[in-house]
C-alpha cells in the first residue's frame, strides 16, 4: 500500500516535470503551427478576399467544391504529380547507385562522402539561381558544352519549352535532394552483413543477382522511408519554381504550391488559397499513408 | 587476384570521378564565374578558371553596403550584406534556442515515464506533416494584424517551430544512449532533475547537441517562403530573399547575381564541411535509432 502510494506520487511528479520541461517547445509549436492551422481551416470555409473587404462570410465547403470542379485545380495537380514522380524516381535511382558506390571500400571514400554535403547545404533558392545560370540561353555552361560536343547547332532555352523545362526542373531539384537520400540508403546498406554476400558468391550468384536477391530486399524498409519522405517534399515544391520558372512557360510548371501562392498572395483570395492548401495537405498525407501501407506490406511479405 | 583488384579500383575511381564532378562541379562553376569579367563568361570553349581573378562584384557588395546609393551599384548589391547579417542573426538565434528548448523537451521524452508520453512525441512529429504553404496564409494575416510582420523575431519563431520537432527527435534518441547509472548517481548525490540535465546529460550529449544546432542553423539559413512573405522592407530581408530578388531581375549583371549566390552559401557550406561527422551522424540518427 505504502509503495503503491509512493509510485503514484512519483508518477504524478514525473508527469508534472514532463509538462514543465516540454512547455516552451509545445507552446512555440502550438503558436506557430497548431493555431495557424486552425485559422487556415476557418479561412478555407469562408469567402475571404482582401481585395473585397467587408464581404467575409461563412460559405461551408463552397471553396472546396469550386476547386474540385475547376480545371485550375486538376491541371496543377497533374503537373505536381508529374514533377513529384519524376523527382522521386531520379532521386531514388541515383542515390541508390551512389550509395552502392560509396559502400565499396576504397581510398578517398570518406572525402567523397563528406563532399556530398556541399549540394545538401545549398539553400533551395540559391540552387535555383545556380541552375538558372548553368542553363542560361546565352551564357549557360551547358549550352556551351552541348554546342562544342555537336549535340546542338544553336543555343537552346531549355527552360522556355516543354518537356525540357520539366526535365531540368526535376534535375535541378533532385541535385540538392540526392545527398540525404544517399546517406540514408548508405546507412541501410551498411546494416547488411557481409557474410551473406560471401555465401552467395560461393553459391555462384553474380553481381546483378546479388543486388536483386540480397541488396534490394534487405534495403526495402530504408527505401520505403526515402520514397515516402521524398514524395512528401516533392509534392510541396515551391522555392525552386519561384526562382526558376514562376510556373511558366504558359503554366507548364504551375504546380499546386505555385497556385496556392498566386491565388493567395497575388489575387489576395485567402479563402480560395487556404482551401487549395488544405487539399494539397490532404493529398500529401493521403500519399504518405498509401505509400506506407503499400510499402510496409511489401516488407512483411 | 592482384589484376582483379586493380580492375575493380579502376572502375570504382571512374565512377567516383563522375560522382565528384556531379557533386561539386556545378557549384565550383558558380564560384569560378563569380571571379570573371562578364564578357569572359561568353568565351567558348568556357573559361574554366578565372584569369585574371576579378573581384569587382565582391567589392560592389561591400561598397554598396557602406556607401549606399552613392556607390552606384545595383539595388540588390547594396542591400545584400545587410540581409546576410539578418540571416546570421536569425539562424544563430534559432540554433541556440532550438537546442535549449529542444533539450528540455527531449529529456522527459527520453527518460521519464509519464502518461501521454507517446502522444506528446507523436504530436510534435506530426506537426511537420502540415504543409508550410497552408500555414503561411494565416501566419501572414495574423502577423500583419498584430504588427509582427517585417520583424526578424517573427522569423526566428517560425523557423523554431519547423526545426524543433526534428531537434527534439534527434536529442531524445541521443539522450537514450547515455547510461542511466550516471544519472542515478547524480540523483543520489542530491541533484534536482534540472541539475541532472545541466550537469550530467548535456555535457555528455555534446555531439548530439552540436549536430542539432548545426542542422537548425542550416534549415533556418535556407528558409525562403516565410522570409519572402513576412518581409516588407529591405531592413528585414534575409539573404535567400535578396538572392531571389537578384535571380528574378533581368537587368542586373550576371556576375553580381552569381556573386550573391556564392556569398550566401559560404556559411552553410563551411559549417557543413567542418562539422560533417556530426551532421552525418545527426541526419542518420533519426532513422537509425527510430
Amino acid at each position: 500500500m505504502q509503495s503503491e502510494h509512493a509510485a503514484t506520487r512519483k508518477e504524478m511528479s514525473q508527469g508534472a516535470l514532463a509538462l514543465i520541461f516540454s512547455a516552451p517547445a509545445v507552446l512555440i509549436i502550438a503558436a506557430t503551427i497548431l493555431v495557424p492551422f486552425g485559422i487556415a481551416v476557418f479561412l478555407s470555409l469562408h469567402n475571404w478576399n482582401l481585395k473585397r473587404p467587408g464581404r467575409e462570410r461563412f460559405i461551408g465547403l463552397e471553396n472546396y467544391t469550386d476547386w474540385l470542379t475547376d480545371s485550375d485545380f486538376w491541371q496543377p495537380l497533374q503537373t505536381t504529380f508529374t514533377f513529384a514522380i519524376g523527382a522521386v524516381l531520379v532521386i531514388v535511382i541515383i542515390s541508390l547507385l551512389v550509395a552502392l558506390l560509396l559502400n565499396e571500400k576504397f581510398p578517398g571514400r570518406g572525402i567523397l562522402r563528406a563532399l556530398l554535403l556541399v549540394p545538401w547545404a545549398i539553400p533551395s533558392v540559391v540552387n535555383a539561381l545556380l541552375w538558372k545560370w548553368l542553363l542560361n540561353p546565352q551564357y549557360g555552361l551547358f549550352n556551351a558544352i552541348w554546342y562544342d560536343l555537336g549535340i546542338i547547332t544553336e543555343y537552346q532555352n531549355v527552360l522556355g519549352s516543354m518537356p525540357s523545362v520539366m526535365i531540368w526542373l526535376v534535375i535541378a531539384y533532385s541535385w540538392i535532394h540526392i545527398p540525404l537520400a544517399t546517406l540514408l540508403l548508405l546507412s541501410g546498406l551498411q546494416t547488411i552483413p557481409g557474410d551473406i554476400y560471401e555465401s552467395a558468391i560461393v553459391d555462384g550468384a553474380g553481381l546483378f543477382q546479388r543486388f536483386l536477391y540480397i541488396t534490394l530486399p534487405m534495403l526495402r524498409s530504408m527505401l520505403s522511408i526515402v520514397i515516402i519522405f521524398e514524395m512528401i517534399f516533392a509534392l510541396k515544391v515551391f522555392d525552386i519554381i519561384f526562382v526558376l520558372t514562376a510556373g511558366g512557360p504558359a503554366d507548364a510548371t504551375n504546380v499546386l504550391g505555385w497556385t496556392i501562392y498566386t491565388e493567395t498572395f497575388r489575387k489576395l483570395d485567402f479563402g480560395a488559397g487556404s482551401s487549395i492548401a488544405m487539399l494539397l495537405g490532404a493529398i500529401t498525407l493521403g500519399m504518405a499513408i498509401l505509400f506506407y501501407v503499400f510499402l510496409d506490406r511489401g516488407v512483411e511479405q | 587476384m592482384h589484376q582483379h583488384s586493380r580492375l575493380r579500383l579502376t572502375i570504382i575511381y571512374f565512377f567516383a570521378a563522375v560522382l565528384l564532378i556531379g557533386t561539386v562541379g556545378p557549384f565550383l562553376w558558380l564560384v569560378s564565374s563569380s571571379f570573371q569579367y562578364e564578357r569572359q563568361l561568353l568565351n567558348r570553349p568556357p573559361q574554366w578558371l578565372p584569369n585574371p581573378i576579378v573581384l569587382n562584384s565582391y567589392r560592389e557588395i561591400f561598397e554598396g553596403a557602406v556607401l549606399g546609393e552613392e556607390s552606384g551599384v545595383p539595388y540588390q548589391s547594396r542591400i545584400f550584406l545587410g540581409s546576410f547579417g539578418n540571416s546570421f542573426a536569425i539562424a544563430g538565434s534559432v540554433a541556440v534556442i532550438a537546442v535549449v528548448v529542444g533539450s528540455l523537451a527531449a529529456y522527459p521524452l527520453a527518460r521519464l515515464n509519464f502518461r501521454g508520453r507517446n502522444v506528446l512525441l507523436f504530436g510534435i512529429l506530426a506537426s511537420r506533416l502540415i504543409p508550410a504553404l497552408s500555414l503561411a496564409i494565416p501566419i501572414v494575416l495574423v502577423a500583419k494584424q498584430i504588427g509582427m510582420s517585417d520583424r526578424l523575431i517573427t522569423l526566428v519563431f517560425i523557423n523554431l517551430s519547423f526545426v524543433l520537432p526534428y531537434v527534439i527527435w534527434l536529442l531524445q534518441s541521443y539522450f537514450k544512449t547515455i547510461p542511466m547509472e550516471l544519472e542515478d548517481a547524480g540523483r543520489i548525490d542530491g541533484c534536482s532533475r534540472l541539475q541532472v540535465v545541466i550537469r550530467i546529460i548535456l555535457p555528455l550529449a555534446r555531439p548530439g547537441l552540436t549536430s542539432a544546432a548545426i542542422l537548425a542553423f542550416l534549415v533556418a539559413w535556407g528558409e525562403f517562403l516565410f522570409a519572402l512573405l513576412l518581409s516588407e522592407t529591405p531592413a528585414s530581408y534575409t539573404s535567400t530573399v535578396v538572392v531571389s530578388l537578384f535571380a528574378t531581375d533581368v537587368d542586373v549583371s550576371f556576375v553580381s547575381i552569381i556573386t550573391a549566390g556564392v556569398v550566401s552559401v559560404i556559411p552553410p557550406i563551411v559549417f557543413a564541411l567542418i562539422f560533417q561527422r556530426y551532421i552525418i551522424s545527426g541526419l542518420l540518427s533519426g532513422s537509425l535509432k527510430g
